[in-house]
């Protein structure tokens, strides 16, 4: 499956060749897979659309000011629509953009020597998972779609001139990278120490988390729209393992995971077991 | 590519798999057997769940053409 993503055509950032659109649009994903996928699908999402996740989750998790939400209503941002395990900005390529994540679910990854490739982080609507490029520009691991997404490009220039404008803009960017740090460190220990089972647990509580922020929860079930082989890449473990691991939790009635959505079937088991401490996600600006 | 398929057993209790996944031959699907074995047996035995673990392997739905058996053995030592 993700061994396609190789074949798929690199659509270079930070050329003149993005279309900036923001007419009338639903919330549906035309991308095809395969030898469509080399077309670029434009499809027209309105443009408070695209900000919308960044502007919920910045309000709750850095208590974004009124004056700073306009800031990020005016940047001009080019979205292009993605399908599913496509990559968008390749591990020694220079970055020119940042990209803005509107719909979909995308996964940051390294692939060593051996073709093994390890799943490093998550993303979900309204993240920036390449931020860092704004300022480290060849980029030093894979940025790829999970699902089919809607992705919006804010050139590094217009970064640039927002910070310098409005350096509570810069700061609270800064912190959201520090807080992309954060995680890191809780998803070394997790692969390093953890059983596989509490290690899937805890990546799953740990996107509900996330989820929760930008009002994507719907009871006591998430979307988590990974294979069984993109869950061994996230924890360390083969497809098969995966598999056992999943089966698992649901025969222990701890949680269910079925095409991609999580449903919790017993919150306390499933806490204990995941061993989930939520401070290094730093969701709140008064920690 | 041929579809294998990995059935776990872990002492009496058998997990199987379903799915199957593409290896381009028999070569690179013990590989992953291997692995997956390795990997479930240290955690069965560290949480001591389980103290045999098997990987068979199969094409579809023939019988298995491989098979990978990991056993732990403690042995005390009173003089130790």
């Amino acid at each position: 499956m993700c061994r396609q993503v190789a074949s798929l055509t690199f659509v270079g950032t930070g050329r003149g060749d993005r279309g900036f659109l923001s007419d009338g649009a639903t919330g549906a994903l035309n991308c095809k897979q395969g030898s469509n996928s080399r077309d670029r699908s434009f499809s027209k999402v309105p443009s408070d659309a695209i900000r919308a996740a960044l502007i919920k989750r910045l309000r709750i998790s850095s208590a974004i000011a009124d004056e700073d939400i306009k800031e990020i209503e005016a940047l001009p941002i080019s979205v292009r629509q993605y399908p599913a395990e496509t990559a968008v900005v390749r591990d020694g390529e220079r970055a020119t953009d940042c990209c803005l994540i509107a719909d979909g679910f995308c996964a940051r990854s390294k692939t060593i020597a051996s073709g093994k490739r390890q799943i490093l982080s998550l993303h979900i609507p309204g993240e920036i998972p390449d931020l860092m490029s704004l300022f480290l520009h060849v980029m030093d691991h894979d940025l790829s779609t999970l699902t089919p997404a809607t992705l919006g490009f804010i050139s590094h220039e217009t970064l640039q001139k927002l910070h310098r404008r409005s350096p509570t803009v810069a700061e609270m960017f800064w912190r959201d990278t520090l807080i992309d740090a954060a995680m890191f460190r809780e998803w070394i220990v997790n692969v390093g120490q953890r059983p596989a089972p509490a290690r899937l647990a805890h990546v799953m509580i740990e996107l509900r988390e996330r989820l929760r922020l930008i009002g994507r929860l719907d009871g006591n079930s998430f979307e988590m729209p990974l294979t069984q082989e993109q869950i061994g890449e996230a924890l360390g473990i083969t497809a098969v393992h995966a598999n056992r691991v999943i089966r698992q939790l649901r025969q222990e009635g701890i949680v269910e995971l079925n095409r991609g959505r999580v449903t919790v079937l017993d919150e306390r088991k499933f806490q204990e077991l995941a061993d989930f401490d939520g401070r290094y996600l730093h969701q709140s600006p008064t920690l | 590519m041929p579809l294998f398929h990995f059935d776990i057993h872990e002492d009496s209790r058998l997990t199987p798999d379903e799915d199957g996944q593409n290896f381009a031959n028999v070569d690179v699907a013990r590989k992953e057997a291997m692995l997956t074995g390795a990997s479930i047996a240290r955690e069965a035995f560290v949480a001591g769940s389980a103290d045999h673990v098997v990987v068979d392997v199969r094409e579809d739905e023939h019988a298995p053409c491989l098979k990978i058996s990991i056993t732990l053995e403690v042995e005390e030592l009173s003089d130790g």
